[in-house]
């Protein structure tokens, strides 16, 4: 039995394992990408004793520090956690079950969809969600950003590299990127900014070709385009969680305290899958610590008997 | 493996793409020789590959004529036979 188990391996998932191998504890890291949503970002210059470095080498970082310590790692994907006694149970999509005394579910979020008609039909046929992955696709091309937040920003930056054209269509009055990447925008000839514009549809034929707006834009309600990138936020992946009661917000992020503490003993959450407000790799690997402390102080108060356990019935049988 | 039965690899990447990145890392891991190619630069190769795939996200791998869009280990190494 594993005294915990971390679903999840981005950077809140790699932070906790590199502590509980520091603290001594028996660890699984269970994730199916490690390193997780930061290696699909270009650069990160918010991480502190770091000025610049890319997402990927960060997760590099954290990934190399994790395995500095005792822990184990499994690349599957989680598929249901449930309760025995007061342990956990974790199987997996290749049909493991692992039993820990503690779980620290850190799975982070996936991109929240716009819904609109033809966004599923023409998913990767100039609908996309990640510019590190696809932008190069569309060198010298006319490309759309829906988004108005710092991620947005970030991602027009980065399509800039590639497109002929960036138009980034923003949902509110302003851009509410930080102001460094603000400005950035504001400076680059080639992007372009319209605010309160909503997209209503995305036509084509076997690709993209137009995006039919609320509102005109350079005087026609019909955008043309070779691609559209969704850059309108994250939504918690905590469906996991929520099937064995842990407790989540209205936008079903999960609620933790200060000490990255459930409402459920021995179940702590630590970064984007969490309700805090300001989501960043820097918060989530603080809150991945500090779930680490809490489920070792947890461990050292209880007693765990949980008999029906796969290593307790290999045990018996021998 | 003997040489001829090797599997014809040949994989769509462009040059920031991290999936591409794990893709490429996987092959080498497991000693599968495979060619590359960048459609972020080669508009002809971009072209082949929507036509072999019918999309533009990438990795695209192309294993003995099975086309595999994205990242997927599991996919992956049946196509391969590993």
């Amino acid at each position: 039995m594993h005294d915990t188990i971390i679903v999840g391996a981005g950077c809140a998932g790699l932070a906790a394992a590199m502590y509980a191998g520091r603290l001594g504890l028996k660890t699984l890291l269970i994730g199916e990408n490690i390193g997780g949503t930061i290696t699909l970002t270009d650069v990160v210059e918010n991480y502190p004793g770091f000025v610049k470095l890319t997402g990927q080498e960060l997760a590099d970082n954290l990934k190399k520090h994790a395995e500095a310590y005792k822990i184990e790692k499994a690349e599957v994907k989680v598929t249901k956690i449930s309760r025995n006694h007061n342990c956990f149970l974790v199987e997996t999509n290749e049909g493991q079950t692992y039993q820990g005394k503690t779980i620290i579910f850190a799975t982070g979020t996936e991109w929240r969809k716009l819904n609109v008609p033809g966004e599923m039909e023409f998913a990767n046929k100039g609908v996309h969600y990640c510019a590190l992955c696809d932008g190069a696709v569309y060198k010298n091309k006319v490309i759309a950003l829906a988004g108005g937040g710092d991620s947005a920003a970030k991602e027009a930056l980065l399509l800039s590299q590639f497109a002929s054209k960036v138009i980034v269509l923003a949902r509110g009055g302003k851009l509410r990127g930080e102001p460094i990447n603000n400005q950035r925008v504001a400076q680059n000839p080639k992007i372009e900014v319209f605010t309160n514009v909503n997209i209503k549809k995305i036509v084509g034929d076997k690709i993209v070709k137009a995006l039919v707006l609320d509102r005109p834009v350079k005087d026609n309600t019909t955008l043309n385009v070779d691609a559209v990138f969704i850059a309108i936020g994250h939504v918690a992946l905590s469906q996991l969680a929520k099937d064995i009661g842990v407790k989540t917000d209205g936008k079903g992020e999960i609620i933790i305290d200060r000490e990255s503490k459930t409402n459920i003993h021995g179940f702590f959450a630590a970064g984007d899958v969490c309700d805090t407000v300001f989501k960043q790799a820097i918060t989530g690997v603080a809150e991945g610590v500090a779930a680490v402390y809490s489920a070792y102080t947890y461990i050292n108060e209880n007693e765990f008997i949980c008999p029906i356990g796969n290593e307790d019935l290999i045990k018996a049988k021998k | 493996m003997e040489k001829n039965n090797m599997p014809r690899v040949k994989v769509y990447s462009t040059s920031t793409c991290p999936w591409c990145t794990k893709t490429k890392e996987f092959l080498k891991e497991n000693h599968i020789k495979f060619e590359e190619v960048n459609v972020g630069e080669d508009e002809k190769a971009r072209n082949e590959m929507f036509d072999k795939s019918g999309q533009f996200g990438v990795p695209v791998i192309d294993v003995n004529g099975t086309i595999i869009v994205g990242f997927k280990k599991d996919v992956l190494k049946s196509a391969l036979g590993i």
